[in-house]
């Protein structure tokens, strides 16, 4: 009798999960909707990446003068981001820290910031006011954005990457309407430049003004946008955004900035200012196929960015110093060299002209949650480029797999050719909370 | 007496008639049995895998009119504070930390899934469709319906609508050509108060997706009324504030 029931038992367990599976029901528990005032969350990144090295590359030379290095260079890389907000009726306080941590060939470092800290103010739906740190997110382009004023660049590489801001005052101001225009709103940004407070931005003791004008009209968002105030030059711009039809967007940025400066190598390796009215600009589209396969294609103009010619200089002079410095073991022409690089001469994007293609397929052969993708960055002057395929898995809840390689590819004293790295291996494993 | 024979007879003949086969008023009426015209609501949207594998979204929706939807991602945490706007066929997603909002499409699917944003951010059925045809069969009238305009995701339609509750039982949504792009079912009539009766899960599969399916629960479906400003990009970041 036992083992019957036994038996009983067992059928009764392996036929369970079928009896579950026959007629289903789902449950949605109120607690999961429950609001609470506050919230607590964060981002957890391993990234180690492999480069291989360009040994005869202008940038080998500037960074590893002193330190040579075989045929790759492994690092490894890891981020924590923490976030939490209390709100109590129309106030609102967030913050978002950003620790970076490194470990290369020169040592471990680690670097904490925030990202974000601000106090919200919100009457009404119509109204907000807001103070602190905080990133604006301006224009309309996806990898590059030149009309976005007052936020910091994008890395091309990785457009998605989140943002450090700056410190703001700022206020949104919305108001809708029935016909052609159905919405306007106007962003005013007050933005202070002085010695611990947003002093990477440019020149200290200004306090900078900027804004934003975005109208929903005739079903395209179209921004206009400026800012003024001393730490840099006035700039004005404008960018769009419609979607042409059910699968096709088209957007576009233009930026006109007075009087840029910026200091070009000549021939000689002797540095000149040159200034004058800079014209940047952007034209993308975003298209999906009935197969689900994204593409994104951008071109971007930036007039403050460098020729051809003084790119060939720059390279020539880091080549020169190079010499030099083998030669004699005097490093002061790669040290001027290497300050230049963190000027505008190191730029992910240095020059003026580029194209960019992402294409990415969703979950091909009907495997959920994964999407390859393949990133080719050319630039049009010297014709090199970058090209990435990339493997994303998002299957796991919470956890996001990122497999990507990069190869880097060009002649000599051409942007890519003269890049650190022949090639880049990267694993990216990302988990929130 | 005649007089009130003839007003009975012209509200037979005008009335009764015009339920009967004005297709555009019936698909109206399956509107508004499924959600006041403004209204808010939860949604837990579960992706089934062939293995049995499953991902659930959390999402707090709130709608106005004819053509203005927001959807506020809640969990998983990878998807909080995400939101999407609709303004008739305009699309955006918000990713917080990120970037701007970004224009979408209704093809692309912001979940993975059988779900696209088309049925995650849906209009009023009659928003989008006419009514072609419709045919009477037992105790459901099947409607084939057909989009307005090139913008709709689904360029037909053919719902399965109970006669007695006036809901959908079944809605297959097709290509111009006729192909099946997948299928909606209906199910679980839940009473969400405040005289809000309708289906509280919706279960989709796809021809192009064997073995997938798609799970959309409803919860606390409520009528509310927002002001115009709530759903514009500026504050697609603020959504977490209405609830």
């Amino acid at each position: 009798m036992k083992k019957c029931r036994l038996a009983i038992g067992l059928l009764f367990c392996l036929f369970l999960p079928a009896m579950g599976a026959a007629g289903e029901s789902y449950t949605f528990d109120p607690a999961e909707i429950e609001k609470k005032p506050y919230h607590l969350g964060g981002y957890l990144e391993f990234k180690p990446l492999l480069f291989g090295l360009d040994r005869e590359a202008a940038f080998y030379k500037l960074r590893f003068y002193n330190a040579p290095q075989g045929q790759t260079l492994p690092e490894w890389n890891g981020r924590v981001q923490l976030e939490g907000s209390y709100e109590r009726g129309f106030y609102r306080v967030y913050a978002r820290t950003n620790t970076d941590l490194k470990d290369t060939y020169a040592g471990t470092s680690e670097r904490t910031v925030f990202h974000e800290a601000y106090v919200s103010v919100k009457p009404s739906s119509s109204l907000k006011v807001e103070t602190g740190k905080k990133v604006m997110r301006w224009g309309k382009g996806y990898a590059w954005s030149p009309a976005a004023f007052v936020d910091r660049p994008k890395d091309p590489d990785d457009p998605e990457l989140a943002l450090e801001g700056y410190i703001v005052a700022t206020a949104d101001y919305i108001k809708s309407f029935d016909g052609p225009l159905k919405t306007f709103s106007f962003t005013p940004v007050l933005l202070p430049v002085y010695e611990n407070v947003n002093d990477g931005f440019g020149t200290r003791n200004q306090m900078n003004v900027a804004g934003r004008f975005y109208f929903l009209l005739y079903d395209t968002d179209i921004d206009l946008l400026f800012l003024t105030g001393g730490s840099r030059t006035d700039r004005y711009g404008v960018d769009f955004s419609r979607n042409i039809s059910t699968n096709l967007e088209i957007h576009g940025e233009f930026a006109y900035i007075r009087n840029h400066q910026k200091n070009v190598l000549d021939a000689a390796g002797k540095s000149r200012l040159v200034e004058g009215d800079a014209r940047s600009y952007l034209a993308g589209i975003r298209y999906l196929t009935t197969f689900d396969l994204t593409t994104i294609v951008e071109y971007y103009h930036n007039d403050t960015g460098f020729g051809g010619d003084d790119m060939k200089n720059y390279y020539a002079f880091i080549d020169r110093g190079y010499e030099l410095y083998n030669a004699t073991g005097n490093a002061s022409t790669l040290v001027n060299a290497q300050t230049m690089a963190e000027g505008a001469y190191g730029r992910s994007n240095s020059m003026r002209d580029y194209l960019y293609v992402r294409l990415s397929q969703k979950e091909p052969f009907d495997i959920l949650y994964l999407t390859p993708a393949l990133t080719w960055m050319m630039n049009l002057e010297d014709k090199s480029f970058s090209l990435t395929p990339e493997l994303l898995y998002t299957g796991i809840t919470n956890l996001e797999l990122r497999f990507r390689t990069t190869f880097i590819i060009g002649a000599k004293n051409t942007e890519f050719g003269e890049k650190q790295n022949d090639y880049r291996i990267e694993f990216r494993i990302g988990y929130y909370f | 007496m005649i007089k009130t024979i003839v007003v009975a007879l012209i509200a037979i003949l005008l009335g009764a008639p015009a339920f009967a086969l004005d297709g555009d008023r019936l698909l109206e009426q399956v509107d508004r049995g499924l959600n006041p015209e403004s209204y808010e609501m939860y949604r837990k949207l579960i992706n089934v895998e062939p293995s049995g594998a499953k991902k659930e979204f959390t999402l707090f929706s709130v709608k106005k009119g004819k053509d203005k939807i927001a959807a506020l991602f809640l969990a998983p945490a990878s998807e909080k504070g995400r939101s999407t706007l609709r303004l008739g066929d305009n699309m955006w997603l918000y990713i917080p930390n990120v970037g701007k909002p970004i224009r979408i499409t209704s093809l692309q699917s912001i979940v993975g899934g059988v779900f696209n944003n088309a049925d995650i951010l849906n209009l009023d059925y009659s928003t989008e469709y006419n009514v072609e045809k419709l045919e009477e069969a037992g105790g459901e009238i099947l409607l084939y319906l057909k989009a307005k305009t090139k913008e709709v995701a689904y360029d037909r339609l053919k719902m399965w609508v109970d006669k007695k509750q006036t809901q959908p039982v079944k809605v297959e949504c097709l290509t111009e050509a006729g192909m099946l792009i997948k299928t909606l079912y209906f199910k679980d009539r839940k009473d969400f108060g405040g005289g809000i009766a309708r289906p509280s899960v919706i279960e989709t599969d796809s021809p192009l997706f064997k073995g997938y399916k798609s799970v959309m629960i409803y919860a606390k479906v409520k009528k509310r009324d927002f002001k115009d400003e709530v759903f514009t990009l500026t504050f697609m970041p603020n959504l977490e504030s209405l609830r």
